[in-house]
């Protein structure tokens, strides 16, 4: 359908208006919101992310995508409550403690959201114990540790720990990322998995919950 | 070992020739390692013992900082320190001096307008001059500069930052010509000062990934202020070093074309030493590159088995100093760090001979 392969570009190179206007024509068109969503904006931003990935784009191009994405999902949301579709997964996103840094994260929550999943975002120098309490609250199906630093990374093994003691009815599975980050020191600690990057950490967040 | 300074092996390896042995080389030691070496605490501001460590642990020169932002942290001398830290955080426990990535103190052209520039005459140049004090016969100093896209970034907030040059060019234009003058008036004021051997430009524009903007940006609004630096350092005839963290395969043309010597760390998880030397080390000399997890979380073994390694590939011929991929923080091992100078200092002798 035209009208949604055209929201690729829209998201790219239009403004949250845009996006705005183009969601509303759609939903004015008759078109499903959950196709608006899966077809338009989700589509739109997997190309945003393989753009990403492949070094098309950078950082500046995504970000803005991620934001045009939101204008367009905020237009969406009744829509979707109303028609009973849900998000393909709950991802709880964390910077450990000890470390400031958020922007990775942030980038990888937007490429998240783009994929469809729901993302709650703790911030950042987020004490082990808060994290377990939030996962005990909100029962995601990922919990994703990110750190910039060899000395705070370190924190992501007792993160790790500490949901095996606290009693916990739903235990998420553990992505992890982070410039010092490897797939190794993944496997060390006994994560469910690491991604490089944004993109890499959608796929992964799927596979987890074997989504296609 | 009592290793004496020279620098003339520093400028040997950094213009593609094979000194004595390989030199070490480090942007950036926290006042915590020092102390710990040296048995006895070293304080920033204190020049004799910050020389003191430096010659004593190995290295020819000590790194001194011009501008307004020192690699990884603000530095106390740029007046602009007050603002940024009552602005940008929130609380004392960030002042630390990491960046805050998503809240900005200029957003708009007004806010730009307003903002209390300051100027590169007031900003502190006096350790240039404490430090000529004490100084070791044939050790030199190497300025420290750049951080340009660093400082508009934490001046804008990185959201604010990367939306602009989309959203708001102007902008990123008039910034980067702000920020810019001021580091290029700076650096032009010390890179005549005695004693300065080298200059090291330090500004992160990648991570592990890639570039964090395109490279045209990078093109045409940083590195032609990286290159007017270059083309002075040219005319004092004292070896430019480039220093960005993560993947810099798109850029490294245009390092080479700025002028620069030499390119600093090789960021082991971003990029491959081993192909970097291959491309391009008939043009630039390398520094850095011992994996900093290594050195913070491995074994002494695993740290020599690193630098004879280094040593062995990248050092024969020359256009090599040793050292970690980023710098050595407070957390590092410290007995890895001093095993990796050890190590060094024992196998890294010309002609290399390691199995």
């Amino acid at each position: 359908m035209e009208m949604l392969k055209n929201m690729e570009d829209v998201l790219q190179q239009g403004s949250e208006v845009a996006v705005r206007e183009n969601v509303e024509k759609a939903l004015q068109a008759g078109i499903p919101a959950e196709r608006i969503l899966n077809e338009g904006l989700i589509a739109g931003m997997s190309v945003v992310g393989k753009l990403f990935k492949e070094g098309e784009i950078y950082i500046p191009e995504v970000l803005i995508a991620a934001k045009n994405m939101h204008a367009g999902m905020d237009i969406l949301k009744p829509y979707l409550a109303k028609a009973g579709v849900k998000p393909i997964g709950k991802i709880l996103l964390v910077t450990v403690k000890g470390d400031l840094h958020d922007i990775g994260k942030n980038i990888v929550g937007m490429l998240l959201v783009g994929a469809g999943f729901e993302v709650l975002d703790l911030g950042i120098d987020v004490p082990r114990e808060k994290i377990a309490e939030a996962v005990r609250e909100h029962e995601p199906d990922i919990l994703g540790l990110s750190a910039l630093l060899t000395s705070t990374m370190i924190e992501m093994e007792a993160v790790i720990k500490s949901l095996k003691i606290v009693k916990l009815k739903k235990i998420p599975k553990v992505l992890i990322g982070g410039a010092p980050v490897t797939q190794k020191f993944a496997d060390d600690i006994g994560a469910d998995g690491y991604a490089p990057d944004g993109v890499e950490a959608t796929l992964k967040a799927k596979e987890l919950l074997e989504i296609s | 070992m009592d290793p004496k300074p020279n620098f003339e092996r520093v400028r040997k390896a950094l213009t593609l020739q094979q000194p004595d042995r390989v030199p070490l080389a480090e942007v950036l030691i926290s006042d915590q390692i020092k102390s710990k070496f040296l048995g006895r605490e070293v304080r920033d501001g204190d020049m004799q013992a910050q020389v003191e460590f430096w010659a004593k642990a190995g290295y020819d020169f000590i790194p001194v900082v011009v501008g307004m932002l020192g690699p990884g942290r603000v530095t106390d001398a740029a007046k602009i320190y007050s603002i940024i830290t009552h602005s940008l955080f929130e609380d004392a426990e960030r002042t630390k001096g990491w960046a805050a990535e998503g809240k900005g103190i200029i957003t708009t052209m007004e806010e730009f307008e307003k903002f209390p520039w300051t100027s590169a005459d007031q900003l502190d140049y006096s350790k240039f001059d404490e430090v000529q004090k004490y100084l070791p016969e044939d050790m030199k100093i190497i300025a420290v500069s750049g951080k340009i896209f660093t400082i508009t970034w934490i001046l804008m907030g990185f959201e604010t930052f990367c939306m602009s040059f989309i959203q708001n060019e102007g902008l990123i234009r008039n910034l980067f010509e702000k920020v810019g003058t001021i580091q290029f008036e700076a650096f032009k004021k010390v890179i005549g000062k005695p004693n300065v051997g080298a200059v090291w430009i330090v500004d992160d524009v990648a991570y592990d990934a890639g570039l964090m903007v395109s490279p045209k940006y990078l093109r045409t609004y940083l590195f032609p202020w990286y290159s007017r630096m270059a083309k002075l350092c040219k005319e004092k005839r004292i070896p430019f070093i480039f220093h960005s963290d993560g993947d810099l395969w798109k850029i490294m043309d245009d390092i080479v074309g700025i002028g620069a010597n030499a390119v600093h760390p090789i960021e082991p998880k971003a990029m491959d030493i081993n192909e970097v030397k291959k491309k391009y080390g008939d043009k630039l000399a390398i520094l850095g590159n011992i994996d900093v997890d290594k050195l913070t979380r491995g074994s002494k073994e695993e740290v020599i088995v690193e630098v004879k390694k280094r040593i062995k590939e990248i050092g024969q011929g020359g256009g090599y100093c040793i050292g970690s991929s980023n710098s050595i923080p407070e957390w590092m091992n410290y007995d890895n760090y001093v095993t990796m100078i050890q190590s060094a200092l024992k196998f890294g002798n010309y002609p290399i001979a390691i199995d």
